[in-house]
């Protein structure tokens, strides 16, 4: 299987996860769709590694998932904070900022 | 028909068969757990792509890690449990037209490059040149990364705190 | 020690001096707000500053020494590529070397005047009314040495805002406040003709200078096309200054300020302004005859006018205003018939005994306390010396010989005829006729007969004037015997061929006029009640004005209040509204926008990745 096989699977996925990123009403769904998102980023970085020979690719991914764990992290707890806040998690309730 | 082929195929269907069920199921419980499973498919690719050592930190951190903390956070927040898509997801068809119109720019660009079909042979152990790397050329931003996950965990400390 | 006639002095620059000094002043009392507010060190300063100018203002002319050439003390303040577009500063020639002694001269004793006049006014109120003096006299001279229409205008603009702010100097009275208005708005009408002519005269020529365009007008280098519309806008100006009709309203109520005002402003100076200038650019007007002759006619019109009306007016004032209408009538008439000099002669010699003639009124009206002629009554005994300096003035005013209008009124009667203007040349007989009986009639009514019943009553004591207002009357008095002897006895060089004949007609239309007014107010042998039926018609339009203001009235109340009130109504729909639709746009164009703001994350993703579609797809077209 070619480079090209794994980049589509990666843009699949990808496409998923935005799918979910802006469908989703609860909070921690979209924060999923993101996870499905990174994961897909991740794919195509060790394929380019792969195919081009070069670890750098994987080196990247070394530091993108941990990276991506600690922003897990932290944003579910703002939306602990938020759901103390406004007994809610509902994406639509959460427009403070409207104009 | 090589073991390449089968095991590609099998894994893409895996990983995306889970994927939608991610963003598709109404009970956010069973999408978590869709999720780690997206996620260990995600490492076998890992493994189809000879980076056994990023498969083994994705199995950890990924389908291990994050899945707790998203478990701990439905049980802490309400979870919400619909009977109907709608009641879990909105604005479907929008978002159906533009993920897949995204999808169709990449698969354009992807058409007009010209990409490799043979992998090239490595010599030498993946793992070996990942930390070799990663501790010689790459030392200051792996520090850094240290430095990075301390400040995370102070911060998710900070934000958990009971109330006062 | 050097003689002082061995410095080189410049008459410009004296005369820029005698300039600048009234300016000084009026700078000095309008920034020192507490000298200003002490009222008498105001007066004495402006009065010091006011006597300086006139030596400075002498000292130029004896310099010039009446010679035919000039000089001129300038600088460029609109430069332009072809030459500076206007200079400012002095030209002093023969003209205006007489007309800023006559301004100075009169500024300087109307305040001296007004120190005794004036002393039971607060003494704030005084400081004001000296500042507003000193702001006069300098505009005045500005006028007077004005080297450009630039500065001409500024001038003329400025020497009407001054008469604005001295008539209405007693501004808490409706009157004079009303009076004030009325005499700017009428000369302002009248400026914006003047205004025109100057910018088209411009436009013809390029220049605005006097001495340009005089060259010009020399070399014959002038185009007559429509210059006739520019003399004649420049002439509406001049009519609304020197209350021509129908510009004349403003004159009769401007007696309102207080009598020095008048004597100063409304005799000698600010009405002159107008005269002044059609002598100043006679080489203009000579290009265009028709206009002249509508000069001439209008000024003998004005002259008739202004005498009949002045022969039913009762108060003192406004007599000596419609003389000074009337006079000025005479002056243009001259102008407007070819012989300028004779105008401006004229006009330095009524300066005088118009002066006199208004201060002497006031000096009656301080004692009396009243302006009405049928209040007074045998004041020639209570007040001798007023009567004496009276009797002069009203006696110039005549035109009778060794007083100083004679000669004057004289040339300008033969100048009208040999202009070849028989019938305006007729009617200013019989204004001069007119002149004399209304003159002596308020002579005979004021100074002779018996006191009227009202006054001897209140707490005026009738007596000569204090020493103040004595001092300028006889001044005034003794030139006015002065230069009439001295005219009487040596004519100055004529321009015209005087036939002898019109000297005899004007001194006897003159002397008939006395013995009119002798004979109807002193010995009662004709009945004044008599004359009044007999001109009943006649009578009774001069009381109404010969309804002139209720024309203007008319018109603004029919046609300038109406139209205001359309174009307020269009700038409050049309104007308003469009601009109010526009900012309804705007802000519903905002109300829009702001739905893009709601404040969900979801809605900003789709808007990114909008965004990157739009930017993949304008980079495919562009390959």
């Amino acid at each position: 299987m070619g480079l090209g096989a794994y980049l589509t699977l990666a843009a699949v996925l990808f496409a998923i996860g935005f799918f979910g990123v802006v469908t989703r009403r609860n909070t921690i769904g979209i924060l999923l769709g993101i996870e499905l998102m990174l994961n897909a980023v991740n794919i195509n970085l060790v394929a380019f590694a792969r195919f081009n020979a070069d670890v750098v690719g994987m080196i990247f991914t070394a530091f993108t998932i941990p990276i991506t764990v600690a922003e897990v992290a932290l944003g579910l707890a703002i939306v602990i904070l938020i759901f103390r806040m406004k007994r809610t998690v509902i994406a639509d309730h959460l427009d403070i900022l409207r104009g | 028909m090589t073991l390449e082929v089968v095991t590609f195929w099998g894994l893409a269907v895996l990983l995306i068969g889970s994927a939608l069920s991610v963003v598709l199921t109404k009970n956010l419980f069973h999408s978590v757990l869709y999720l780690a499973l997206s996620l260990t498919a995600t490492a076998g690719v890992f493994l189809a792509l000879d980076a056994e050592f990023l498969a083994a930190v994705q199995l950890l951190l990924y389908a291990g890690g994050v899945v707790t903390i998203v478990v701990f956070a439905i049980v802490v927040t309400e979870r919400l449990v619909g009977d109907r898509i709608t009641q879990t997801s909105r604005h479907i068809v929008a978002g159906c037209v533009l993920a897949g119109a995204l999808l169709l720019g990449v698969l354009r660009f992807l058409r007009g490059a010209h990409l490799p079909v043979e992998r090239p042979p490595i010599a030498v152990d993946v793992t070996r040149a990942i930390g070799q790397v990663l501790l010689t050329e790459f030392v200051f931003p792996f520090e850094l990364l240290a430095v990075l996950l301390l400040v995370g965990l102070l911060g998710a400390l900070y934000f958990a705190r009971p109330e006062e | 020690m050097t003689h002082l006639s061995t410095i080189p002095m410049d008459p410009a620059l004296l005369a820029f001096t005698a300039l600048l000094l009234p300016a000084c002043a009026f700078v000095i009392l309008g920034i020192v707000a507490p000298l200003r507010r002490l009222g008498r060190a105001a007066a004495y300063l402006s009065i010091v500053f006011s006597a300086a100018a006139l030596v400075a203002a002498i000292g130029a002319l004896r310099l010039a020494d009446g010679g035919a050439g000039y000089s001129v003390w300038l600088w460029s303040w609109i430069p332009a590529e072809a030459g500076p577009l206007a200079m400012v500063g002095v030209l002093a020639d023969g003209d205006s070397e007489l007309m800023l002694v006559l301004v100075a001269l009169v500024s300087f004793l109307v305040q001296v005047y007004s120190l005794g006049y004036l002393s039971d006014e607060a003494m704030p109120s005084l400081g004001r009314y000296y500042a507003y003096q000193s702001l006069f006299a300098f505009s005045m001279m500005g006028l007077v040495l004005a080297p450009s229409f630039v500065q001409l205008f500024i001038c003329w603009e400025l020497v009407g805002l001054c008469s604005y702010l001295l008539i209405g100097y007693w501004y808490t009275k409706p009157e004079a406040a009303r009076a004030a208005v009325k005499a700017f708005w009428i000369t302002k009408a009248a400026d914006v003709g003047m205004l025109i002519g100057i910018v088209l005269l411009w436009r013809q020529t390029g220049t605005f200078n006097f001495l340009d365009l005089l060259a010009l007008a020399d070399a014959g280098a002038i185009p007559l096309a429509g210059l006739g519309v520019i003399t004649f806008c420049i002439y509406l100006g001049a009519s609304g200054k020197s209350a021509q009709f129908p510009f004349h309203i403003w004159l009769p109520d401007a007696m309102e300020g207080p009598t020095p005002v008048s004597a100063l402003i409304h005799a000698a100076t600010m009405v002159t302004a107008g005269v002044y200038l059609l002598t100043r650019t006679i080489w203009l007007f000579r290009l265009t005859p028709d206009v002249m002759q509508i000069i001439a006619w209008n000024g003998a019109f004005t002259a008739l006018l202004a005498a009949v009306l002045a022969c039913v007016q009762s108060d003192i004032k406004r007599v000596l205003a419609y003389s000074t209408v009337s006079q000025l009538g005479y002056m243009m008439a001259a102008i407007g018939a070819g012989f300028a000099s004779a105008g401006f002669l004229h006009l330095l010699t009524h300066g005088i005994f118009k002066a006199l003639l208004f201060l002497g009124a006031g000096a009656v009206i301080h004692a009396v306390g009243t302006n009405d002629i049928f209040g007074m009554g045998g004041l020639g005994r209570r007040m001798p010396k007023t009567f004496i300096v009276f009797a002069i003035g009203a006696l110039s005013l005549a035109g009778i010989p060794l007083f100083a209008g004679f000669f004057s009124k004289e040339e300008i009667l033969g100048a009208v005829l040999a202009g070849g203007f028989p019938v305006p040349f007729s009617m200013l007989l019989l204004g001069a006729f007119l002149t004399a009986f209304y003159m002596f009639r308020v002579v005979f009514v004021t100074f002779f007969g018996a006191p009227a019943a009202s006054h001897g009553t209140g707490d005026h004591h009738v007596h000569d004037a204090p020493p103040f207002m004595a001092l300028p009357l006889w001044i005034l008095a003794v030139m006015c015997v002065g230069v009439g002897a001295l005219f009487t006895a040596w004519h100055p060089r004529e321009e015209f061929e005087a036939l002898g004949w019109v000297t005899y007609a004007a001194v006897g239309v003159a002397l008939a006029g006395i013995a009119l007014a002798y004979l109807v107010y002193q010995r009662r042998a004709i009945s004044a009640d008599g004359l009044a039926r007999g001109l009943a018609p006649i009578r009774a339009a001069a009381l109404r004005r010969f309804w002139i203001d209720d024309v203007f009235a008319g018109i603004y109340g029919w046609l300038m209040l109406p139209f205001s009130r359309l174009v307020g109504w269009i700038d409050r729909y049309f104007v308003d509204g469009i601009l109010n639709m526009f900012s309804a746009w705007t802000l519903m164009a905002g109300g829009g926008l702001r739905r893009i703001q709601s404040g969900r994350v979801q809605d900003y993703v789709y808007g990114i990745a909008l965004g990157v579609l739009a930017l993949m797809v304008g980079m495919w077209w562009g390959r």
